[in-house]
């Protein structure tokens, strides 16, 4: 029984170390303009990535961030999203509060998302990246807790097989 | 999975696709487009095939999974169509100003055989209006980004739809 319990934590672990990680290199993929400027990978995986990152996002220069004079590769709010996944995963790997998710909050993450996507498209007011990032961090940090809770029940056993 | 099953995936699939597609409504829904498009599979699918809720994991999963798949399908042929009509797209322009961003640095054999590389391919849109190796890299990076993706979204889906049935 103590054996499963550990077998469980050890596993768990594992799975928030490699959520961290790829979030990681998903973030210094976007920013490796600006991490290594003037670099040979940077120069040569320019095009690459830029395409790469063009599949899931927009990257219309006046909606995204420069860092370190280089333009990141998604604009602020995907920023946002993937850094609050990335500050969630960091924070996962050191506490394991137990959360009881209820919808409410996944409504409360990407409510400010779509206010201020439909607010700034119709020019209720202008658009603010730094709004866009911190809307998107919220969001981000928020579903990145659900998409750990769906997987690491999984791994627990906790299966739901009324479909088989 | 029987046809019925593969349904609502091709159909969020393929709405992916469009919307990723049309500029306007890429620069609304973003990183959201395939991911909403996965949870949107799941809802038609527990709609229209009236499976049971909760739904599982490996459901969830191949859900998702296949939305992206079905996403990157249909987005790489709008795109090749779309340059194959138009002769150009977002690559061909913005090779001058890659290119000058690039020899700013002195990087020698390696860059030039990407620039001949890149350049081969412009030429063939520009003549053609297809070239093969830019097809196999868009189809390559959309069917990783956008299965990863739906993968996350067939979870988020998951979540939701389990919750909102425990709400009720």
């Amino acid at each position: 029984m103590l054996n499963r319990a550990r077998q469980l934590i050890r596993k768990k672990k594992n799975v928030r170390f490699l959520f961290f990680i790829v979030v990681l290199f998903w973030c210094i993929g976007f920013a490796s303009q600006s991490l290594f400027p003037g670099s040979g990978f940077a120069i040569v995986t320019y095009p690459v990535l830029k395409r790469f990152y063009g599949t899931v996002c927009h990257q219309v220069d006046v909606k995204t961030f420069s860092f370190m004079g280089h333009k990141l590769f998604v604009c602020a709010r995907c920023t946002g999203i993937y850094m609050g996944a990335l500050l969630t995963s960091f924070s996962a790997l050191f506490f394991s509060p137990r959360l009881k998710l209820g919808i409410k909050l996944l409504y409360a993450a990407i409510l400010p998302v779509i206010i201020d996507v439909v607010m700034s498209t119709l020019d209720i007011y202008r658009y603010s990246k730094y709004l866009a990032f911190f809307t998107g961090l919220f969001f981000g940090s928020v579903v990145f807790i659900y998409i750990l809770d769906a997987i690491e029940n999984h791994f627990n056993g906790n299966k739901i097989d009324n479909n088989e | 999975m029987n046809k019925q099953k593969l349904f609502p995936p091709l159909v969020s699939g393929f709405a992916a696709a469009v919307l990723t597609t049309v500029p306007g409504v890429k620069n609304m829904g973003c990183c959201l487009i395939v991911p909403l498009a996965a949870v949107l599979a799941l809802f038609l699918d527990h709609k229209i095939n009236k499976t049971q809720l909760p739904i599982n994991f490996k459901t969830a999963v191949l859900f998702g999974i296949l939305t992206g798949i079905f996403a990157a399908v249909f987005s790489t042929l709008f795109d090749v169509l779309i340059t194959f009509i138009t002769k150009s797209n977002d690559f061909v322009e913005a090779l001058p100003q890659t290119e000058m961003l690039i020899s700013q640095y002195k990087l020698g054999a390696l860059l030039d055989q990407t620039m001949a590389i890149m350049h081969q391919m412009v030429h063939d849109i520009k003549t053609y209006g297809f070239s093969f190796l830019y097809t196999v890299g868009i189809f390559t990076s959309n069917l990783l980004i956008n299965t990863i993706f739906g993968f996350l979204g067939g979870l988020i889906g998951m979540s939701f739809l389990n919750k909102r049935l425990q709400n009720k």
